[in-house]
């Protein structure tokens, strides 16, 4: 496993780009179901689907007080957040999942994808040059997802406040649920404010 | 095949912070790479132009906060050589205690870190469970786990609280117990050795042509370590071993960590033991009051903004967990400091990582990236 | 090497160095910007200062300073050398070619205090974002309270 040659390997002359009318495989115009669709299906169209399905077995009264309590109930109980390391809080939020705290317990999972995070964790100083990436990840979030900012940092600007490079908060980029004090919060801290977002979506009508 | 750029970052599980790694690459090869920093840029120099001595440490916790202590032992040293003021001697050993305190809980860090990116999982469990037992040292004399606030120009905050030493010395030995465990793990398997043999080599030649400095210097056979080669605080008076290994490779920087691992608890078992026979002051008898307090004396508030430093300018250097860290301290007679210039080690070894990654396979950027330990609050600062 | 010695070798080849004390280094060198790239091979080659340590600089209002940290593993000392250039046209040669690891170091100095390296390979802004247009760490630079921001507020 050593060090490979950069040359390239030897091929042969590629022909010419293929066009559309060489290609064995016909393209669709348009996909059945717009990509961004599927991302969110799970989600948007879980309730009216429940409804639909439970429609004739139960009255509405009884709809409303069985499957909108049972969906917060599955997601509050399975929050995945992004594996996203910002700065000094990044390294409390590693220590939660370590072995003394080990968030797992309450169903918290981190991914490395978006696409597959329902909580968007922001552990240290937003700065200005990562202002845009920060709301592209948000986006790229399906729906419903929260988010926590964690840390004096995230929820004001902290020490670095004055800075010119620093944003005074990432309330003014995203929206936030759940604010944590500290500089940085200790991991019970973080444990708590997962908790207290977790009651939260316990008490979420609409 | 064509050849094209892919960012690896700022959202990727390689880079451990916030950055990005810009990688030109010809199917599974690495042609060229591009680090892009700064989006943990915070501007810590320019504040430190806008606060007071002791309220910049605050700042320095912040900069590398896997490694708090090292950073703020660094700042004491200039400002104190800027503001002429002399530590006590037991405050020199208490520095020198917390620092290596500091360089086991980062390489534990590191080691919790790095070896997810091989791919195992269980060491990343027992790392941090035993950095959580040094943090609770930490806790108990400083009361911070990442960012303590403890050192102050003229000595440190408060003295160590009795049973320390005890507590201490037990840490020390379930410590060294677990070492041996790690190497089980690590190095004495053969799948590590697979994954990390002849991986982002860097000779010492080149080590010194680039600027690299830290373990990876030491892994490439360059005994150089600062607190031998230019002691500061207490290094002097301590029995240790600068370790280093010939490889110059991955293996090689696992290797110097665990080493110095080692070497670290022999230097806090010798520290505590000073430290137990010599009682006394941490504090210097010169500094005024307020400026080694931890609060401003209730009603002098006024007396502390109108105060005028003397001129003076201090430079430093300590060895950090990651590597030599430089500070430059200029005081013009203001109540802040004029300059404040602070040089990463990581921020020059990144700056190598062309060297290092070219030629390699994509897979192989999360070992060999992983094992230059980056901080990117100290890079970006 | 004591200040004297270091003194000795660098005025004979250099008469517009000044050497003098510096902070337990072996001596702090000030030079006129004209000689950079000399003076900086004679300490590699000819003193054993191979290792570039840092690279820094300090607004002086009137006029720019550039400070440049050398280590000697030889000697196990540093050296700190620095040099000024006027704040009107703050121009400075690249120590890129004596020392490769002054890329990044140069880059930070020329965006946050605004030095401009010539002839260096690759001046791109490497800490604040692209287009900033300021140079944060100039006196003129001043810090402030953030305003005219909008809070974000989650429809429920």
């Amino acid at each position: 496993m050593g060090r490979l040659s950069a040359a390239k390997p030897v091929l042969t002359t590629p022909a010419a780009a293929p066009t559309a009318e060489d290609s064995p495989l016909p393209m669709a115009t348009e996909p059945a179901v717009p990509f961004i669709e599927i991302e969110t299906l799970r989600a948007r169209e879980f309730l009216p689907a429940a409804k639909e399905a439970l429609g004739s077995l139960l009255s509405e009264q009884a709809q409303g007080k069985l499957i909108r309590p049972m969906f917060n109930w599955a997601g509050r109980n399975s929050l995945f957040p992004l594996h996203w390391g910002l700065a000094c809080c990044a390294i409390e939020f590693a220590a939660a999942f370590g072995a003394r705290w080990d968030a797992e317990r309450f169903g918290v999972v981190p991914r490395s994808s978006p696409r597959q995070c329902d909580l968007l964790i922001v552990n240290g100083t937003v700065t200005w040059k990562v202002a845009h990436k920060l709301i592209t990840l948000y986006e790229q979030m399906p729906e419903p997802k929260w988010v926590i900012a964690m840390g004096n940092c995230a929820t004001g600007g902290g020490p670095f406040r004055t800075a010119y490079s620093v944003v005074p908060g990432v309330d003014k980029l995203v929206p936030v649920d759940v604010y944590i004090a500290g500089c940085p919060p200790r991991p019970e801290a973080l444990l708590d404010g997962i908790l207290r977002l977790e009651q939260l979506i316990k008490e979420r009508k609409e | 095949m064509s050849e094209m750029w892919i960012n690896m970052g700022p959202q990727h599980p390689m880079t451990h912070g916030l950055w990005n790694l810009r990688v030109k690459i010809d199917g599974e090869i690495v042609l060229d790479v591009d680090p892009e920093m700064g989006y943990l840029h915070r501007g810590i120099e320019k504040i430190s132009e806008d606060r007071h001595y002791n309220e910049i440490i605050t700042l320095m916790d912040r900069t590398c906060y896997v490694a708090g202590i090292a950073w703020e032992h660094l700042f004491i040293l200039a400002a104190e050589q800027a503001l002429h003021v002399e530590p006590p001697e037991r405050a020199l050993w208490i520095r020198m205690l917390s620092e290596e305190f500091q360089r086991v809980a980062s390489h534990l860090m590191w080691y919790a870190a790095f070896v997810q990116d091989i791919g195992l999982m269980s060491p990343f469990l027992y790392g941090m469970r035993d950095r959580d037992l040094v943090l609770d040292l930490f806790q108990s004399y400083t009361g911070g786990r990442l960012t303590y606030e403890y050192m102050r120009v003229g000595g440190v905050r408060n003295d160590l609280p009795p049973g320390f030493a005890e507590q201490a010395r037990k840490v020390c030995d379930w410590l060294l117990d677990r070492f041996v465990e790690y190497d089980r793990l690590c190095s004495g398997s053969d799948i590590f050795h697979r994954r990390c043999d002849d991986l982002g080599v860097v000779k010492a030649q080149d080590c010194i042509r680039l600027g690299i400095t830290g373990p990876m210097l030491r892994s490439a056979g360059v005994p150089r370590d600062l607190r031998k080669d230019r002691p500061y605080a207490a290094y002097d008076r301590v029995d240790f071993d600068v370790a280093t290994a010939e490889t110059a490779d991955v293996t090689g920087r696992y290797v110097v960590r665990m080493e110095e691992l080692r070497q670290s608890v022999r230097i806090i078992r010798q520290a505590l033991d000073w430290l137990d026979k010599n009682p006394g002051p941490v504090m210097a008898d010169n500094v005024p009051r307020w400026m080694g307090a931890p609060y401003a004396p209730v009603g002098r508030e006024g007396y502390l903004l109108k105060r005028e430093y003397p001129k003076g300018v201090g430079f430093s250097a300590i060895e950090e967990p990651h590597g030599e860290a430089l500070a430059y301290v200029v005081n013009e007679g203001g109540e802040h400091p004029y300059r404040v210039k602070l040089k990463s080690p990581v921020f020059v070894n990144l700056s190598a990582a062309r060297h290092y990654l070219v030629g390699y396979r994509v897979a192989d950027i999360p070992p060999i990236m992983g094992s230059v330990d980056i901080c990117v609050g100290e890079v970006d600062r | 090497m004591e200040g004297e010695e270091l003194s000795r070798r660098l005025v004979g080849k250099f008469p517009a160095v000044v050497v003098e004390p510096f902070r337990e280094t072996a001596g702090r060198v000030r030079f006129p910007p004209e000689i950079l790239l000399d003076l900086f091979r004679e300490m590699r080659d000819g003193l054993g200062f191979d290792h570039l340590g840092q690279v820094g600089a300090i607004d002086w209002v009137e006029e720019r300073e550039v400070f440049y940290t050398l280590w000697s593993d030889r000697e196990k000392q540093y050296v700190f050398l620095s040099t000024r250039v006027p704040a009107s046209a703050p121009h400075l040669e690249s120590l890129t070619p004596v020392f490769s690891s002054a890329n990044w170091h140069e880059r930070e100095a020329w965006e946050l205090v605004g030095i401009e390296f010539d002839h260096h390979p690759d001046l791109r802004p490497l800490l604040t974002p692209t287009g900033y247009e300021f140079h944060p760490l100039l006196r003129s630079f001043q810090l402030h309270e953030p305003e005219g921001l909008e809070v974000k507020v989650r429809d429920v």
